[in-house]
């Protein structure tokens, strides 16, 4: 999964269509910062498991706060699932 | 909740004390409940609760009018939108304290249920939800966001709305919350709060006030209606539709007065907010630490702001 899988999933979570301004760098900003909660994570992390069969446990995506961290995350999980 | 500033900052601090002398020995009791430490107060306990968060949201605009900050818009959710209506001049504080005592009141004897946050938009819930106003219909309680939708329902058919939703993959959480606000359970209690309502003088607002009842700006008429405000309790909160509508108007420095930040994550999502047209400040932390702090660099940040 590329940072750029990562920004269309956030803007469908949101529903706000043009949500994520494709000139912003949003890797390093935190999920509070870009308005995700912790709900709207726990929808993150189920579209990622539908498209790339990678689960996340519940307990580690709160500890998880920019979207650099969920794509190493999301990397870590998926060599331990292979 | 916002404890950290009770006696640092004069203003909060005064508005407070005289909220919670107009209240007599409840005010009392609320407010060593408030200071408590480790704290004593549970956030779902709506009759001591509710007044806290009016009070708090309250205070905070009061307190960031008094720094020079001149509040332009006013928009607030669920019982923040009388805090908006208090701070927009529709009714003094001495007649909300009355209001507060009357609300805990009418809703003490509502039937149990809760809330539940659901990330999923109104029409993929539709089906999970209960047809018409039956008092125990699990219904929209709460749009905050294009996908963040809370049901509102008395027990035990949220718990099974909780399940199939669960079953079928929609991530769903709790809110702090052990009645069913803003559903048709709370109809009795709206009455019972309109009765409240009519007996206090209500003004125009001095500032303009985004209804999260209607998703518009109250009219004069409007405000002046006992049933306006009062109804809220048993309709949805249309947050979503009334920042979006006043996003729309123009853009903003949207300052969010009251515990915690979940306001403001909701707002980041909207575009207008996302493409850097408005900016978002919450007064407070996200918890109970550090709310002197955030605090004051929220307000530097506010006078830093043409």
């Amino acid at each position: 999964m590329t940072l750029e899988d990562l920004r269309r999933i956030l803007a469908e979570c949101a529903g706000e269509g043009d949500f994520l301004d494709p000139r912003v760098d949003i890797a390093d900003t935190s999920f509070t910062d870009l308005g995700y909660d912790s709900l709207a994570l726990l929808e993150t992390a189920a579209r990622i498991e539908q498209e790339f069969g990678v689960s996340l446990p519940e307990d580690l995506i709160a500890t998880l706060d920019t979207p650099r961290s969920l794509l190493a995350a999301v990397r870590e999980a998926s060599v331990q699932t292979i | 909740m916002a404890v950290e500033l009770y006696g640092r900052e004069a203003v909060f601090t005064a508005v407070l004390d005289e909220f919670f002398t107009y209240l007599g020995d409840e005010g009392a009791a609320l407010r060593d409940q408030w200071l408590a430490d480790p704290p004593d107060l549970v956030i779902d306990d709506a009759s001591r609760a509710q007044p806290l968060l009016f009070a708090i949201g309250y205070a905070l605009g009061r307190s960031v009018e008094c720094q020079g900050i001149r509040l332009t818009a006013l928009l607030g959710h669920s019982v923040g939108e009388l805090a908006a209506a208090a701070l927009a001049g529709v009714f003094g504080l001495r007649d909300a304290a009355r209001l507060m005592r009357e609300r805990a009141a009418a809703t003490a004897d509502v039937p149990a249920g809760g809330m539940l946050a659901a990330a999923a938009s109104v029409e993929e819930l539709r089906p999970y939800l209960d047809p018409g106003e039956r008092p125990d219909s699990v219904v929209v309680g709460a749009r905050n966001g294009p996908r963040q939708t809370v049901l509102a329902g008395s027990e035990p058919r949220l718990t099974s709305v909780e399940e199939r939703l669960r079953r079928h993959g929609v991530p769903c959480r709790r809110v702090a919350a052990r009645q069913p606000f803003h559903s048709p359970a709370m109809a009795h209690a709206a009455e019972r709060f309109e009765r409240a309502f009519a007996t206090i003088e209500l003004r125009p607002p001095k500032v303009p006030v985004w209804s999260t009842r209607t998703g518009a700006r109250v009219s004069r008429q409007e405000a002046t209606d006992p049933a306006f405000w009062a109804r809220q309790l048993a309709t949805p909160v249309q947050f979503w539709p009334a920042l979006d509508a006043m996003l729309k108007s123009r853009d903003f420095l949207l300052v969010e007065t009251g515990p915690g930040q979940g306001l403001s994550m909701l707002a980041r999502r909207h575009h207008r907010v996302r493409q850097g047209h408005c900016e978002v400040v919450p007064l407070l932390p996200p918890r109970a630490a550090g709310a002197l702090h955030t605090y004051r660099a929220a307000v530097r940040r506010m006078e830093n702001t043409p």
